[in-house]
């Protein structure tokens, strides 16, 4: 009798774990960042769990440099996750592979209303100009200035984005640098973060198109003709002429040479991001100022890591859920705002002070209103980065800068053409 | 002959002598600029992971400063070390140290058995099998990626160790190897063993692999490395902490933003380790039979 009761206590408990299993929903979130990223991301999955029982978040992590390699192999494997986060300016690729769906019916009202502009133009595919993915965060890259070295020269301190320094100017402060005493280097344009990351397509291609041209015409959707036409070879000269000049940090110096001991150079063209610790070590000798006007008009980069749900979810409501709660959470916001996070909700930016006006980044904050330009909304796009990025490589290592540019141009139209213009793209025209 | 021929050199002697001493030291001098070479970006990596400010290791990096510290501390070790919680180090070295000894234990065992069948089995077409052998060689890993990515998730052993491990066993390079060795052992011994009626596996078991010493080295040394250094591999087929290895854990510390210098030097010293101890263990072997090959070779 006691066996039997035995038996049938276990036969409940067992019956009972497999039906709560089976309502169990299990969605799986894909990420990258640093270890306390990775903690952070962690802790929101263990609040949202709490939130929601029947509810099992499986974080799916991967270095920054091999997420592209974790994707694909999720994608030829079939096990693509529910939760993905992207680099914005990958987003018509993917959603043009078929990839992601629209996320507006999947996300809080209250939060697609909290969005900034450049953050919606992120996350818009512009064929079907439906919002497939949304960020907490923005990005952008402004010129940060050793406040000493600028007083030293008599340089023009910028107020505000309509204020940016001109070509003439800039150029005329850096030789002026590079001829004052202690600046090794008159600035630091990151060539550190090496070729194989997003930074030169993201940081470089603003000087292109402030100095009048673009890495892809936007209309007829080809490059030849406009990456290298008489604009962008110029303004490729202009950039190898600083590197030929000796004015920038080479590539082996690494990257904090603006706030490094002594500061050896005096100028820093860097994202947000470098901000906190470039202000932790120089506190009010920092200067912040917009990015210089190389043409008629400024022009600066946005776009970064943002959040998507595949078209392979078996739970999109609960994907959607789950973005929305990470994007209202607290601790995940604290945590965001303390790596001097740039605000893609506009509550977030009012939390925070730093780009508030007012705040030492309030100018790097009034750039996304002013002059920011995403990167081209294409599915050539990883095409696109890699055929500028060598270009601008082999120019920077002494190449003929025209010659780089139309090889790459090239490049990029044998793309477009090999995937017929990857309708319905190439239809629109 | 010869006393004519010591009497015409001895007036040569001193300037032959010294020629030879002058060819000593240039070649002394080249030996240690290689090993500096060699050793400086070790000395470098340890230095480093004493250093507490990972702003003032990029700082010191392009100076001779980079091979100084003032203050060294263990708090980069002691930040990394952590068996759970936030990032569990002590985890991915103990998952990189499982897959590595099975990986190892089992690609000496399953290489040497094929390279003994190959080299004194009675399998009918051991001249093709070996020719595919050789030809599966020159296949590079990357080719193969991804349908194999796709086949392990299709049999669902994603996120396992296993699927760590079954793939790189067998290894066409080791197969050969041992293959070689054994054919270069002498064929009486074999005739020996089966005249005292030993089995197949009773003379590789007792006879054949007691001799092999230096080329299980050899296969240990070259499975190890590999097995250890795997980074896209283990990226492509796991998910969660549960079987990743910790040259997966290391690459988190290069993120978006920042790179922090300081615990990576420190897990990379603490990565560098056991697979230094097991140099260090059949490093007599490995090198006899580098040694060997090239006599033999």
């Amino acid at each position: 009798m006691g066996k039997r009761l035995l038996s049938s206590l276990i036969l409940t408990a067992a019956m009972s774990a497999l039906a709560h299993a089976a309502d169990m929903k299990v969605i799986h979130v894909m990420h990258q960042g640093d270890p306390a990223g990775v903690a952070a991301i962690g802790a929101v999955a263990k609040a949202f769990e709490a939130e929601n029982p029947d509810v099992n978040v499986e974080t799916i992590y991967a270095p920054h440099d091999a997420y592209n390699e974790k994707f694909s192999a999720a994608v030829m494997a079939k096990q693509l996750p529910d939760v993905m986060e992207l680099d914005a300016p990958f987003l018509a690729n993917y959603v043009w592979s078929g990839y992601l769906q629209p996320i507006k019916p999947l996300i809080d009202k209250d939060v697609l209303d909290d969005m900034t502009d450049s953050n919606i133009v992120q996350g818009t595919y512009p064929v079907d100009k439906d919002l497939y993915a949304i960020g907490l965060t923005d990005s952008t890259v402004v010129l940060y200035g050793n406040r000493k070295y600028l007083e030293a020269i008599g340089a023009r301190i910028p107020k505000s984005v309509d204020d940016a320094w001109t070509r003439e100017e800039f150029e005329g402060y850096l030789e002026q640098l590079s001829k004052l005493d202690g600046v090794k280097w008159p600035i630091d344009t990151f060539r550190g973060y090496g070729i194989k990351t997003e930074w030169i397509t993201y940081a470089y291609g603003p000087i292109l198109q402030s100095a009048g041209c673009d890495l892809i015409d936007r209309t007829t959707w080809k490059s030849a003709g406009t990456l290298d036409s008489e604009a962008c070879v110029d303004a490729m000269t202009m950039m190898q002429k600083w590197v030929k000049n000796g004015w920038v940090v080479p590539q082996s110096a690494g990257t904090n040479q603006f706030y490094a001991e002594g500061h050896p150079a005096a100028l820093a063209l860097g994202g947000h991001w470098f901000y906190a610790e470039a202000a932790a070590s120089m506190k009010d000798d920092i200067v912040v100022m917009p990015l210089p006007k190389f043409g008629a008009k400024g022009a600066s980069p946005n776009g970064t890591w943002i959040w998507a749900v595949t078209e392979t979810s078996e739970h999109p409501d609960v994907a959607g859920k789950f973005v929305s709660f990470m994007l209202k959470d607290r601790e995940y916001r604290k945590f965001v705002a303390s790596k001097s996070g740039y605000p893609g909700l506009k509550s977030f930016a009012a939390e925070s002070p730093l780009y508030a006006s007012g705040g030492a980044m309030a100018i790097a904050y009034e750039q996304a209103s002013k002059t920011a330009i995403a990167r081209p909304p294409y599915p050539a796009y990883p095409t696109i980065t890699s055929a500028f990025m060598q270009a601008v490589d082999e120019a920077f290592n002494g190449g003929d800068p025209k010659a780089a540019l139309t090889t790459a141009a090239e490049k990029i139209d044998e793309d477009i053409e090999d995937n017929d213009g990857y309708p319905p793209f190439g239809d629109q025209q | 002959m010869s006393d004519i021929a010591l009497s015409i050199s001895r007036p040569n002697e001193k300037p032959v002598r010294s020629a030879a001493g002058a060819l000593h030291t240039i070649q002394t001098v080249c030996i240690l600029i290689v090993a500096l070479v060699i050793v400086s970006p070790l000395f470098l990596l340890v230095v480093a992971s004493l250093k507490d400010d990972r702003f003032q290791i990029l700082a010191d990096m392009g100076s001779f400063r980079a091979f100084w510290v003032s203050n060294p501390t263990l708090n980069n070790f002691k930040e990394v070390g952590h068996f759970s919680g936030e990032l569990a180090f002590g985890r991915y070295l103990f998952n990189s140290l499982l897959i590595l000894s099975i990986t190892v234990c089992s690609g000496v065992i399953v290489n040497s058995m094929a390279g003994f069948v190959l080299a004194w089995g009675s399998v009918k077409g051991r001249a093709t099998i070996l020719s595919i052998v050789i030809a599966l060689y020159v296949i590079p890993q990357e080719s193969i990626i991804m349908p194999l990515v796709i086949m392990v998730s299709r049999a669902g052993m994603t996120d396992t160790f296993a699927v760590q491990i079954v793939p790189w066993i067998a290894s066409p390079l080791y197969i050969f190897l041992f293959y070689q060795f054994f054919a270069q052992l002498p064929k009486e011994l074999l005739e020996a063993a089966q005249m005292d009626g030993a089995s197949i596996f009773r003379i590789y078991r007792s006879i054949f692999m007691p001799l092999s010493l230096p080329a299980v080295a050899t296969v240990s040394i070259l499975t190890g490395i590999e097995t250890w250094n795997q980074y896209l591999w283990p990226i492509l087929v796991t998910q969660t902490d549960y079987a990743r290895p910790i040259a997966v854990a290391i690459a988190t510390f290069f993120g978006q933003d920042s790179i922090y210098w300081d615990r990576a030097m420190a897990a990379s010293v603490l990565m560098m380790i056991p697979i230094l101890g097991l140099y260090l263990a059949f490093q007599r072997w490995f090198v006899s039979s580098f040694v060997g090959s090239a006599v033999k070779g």
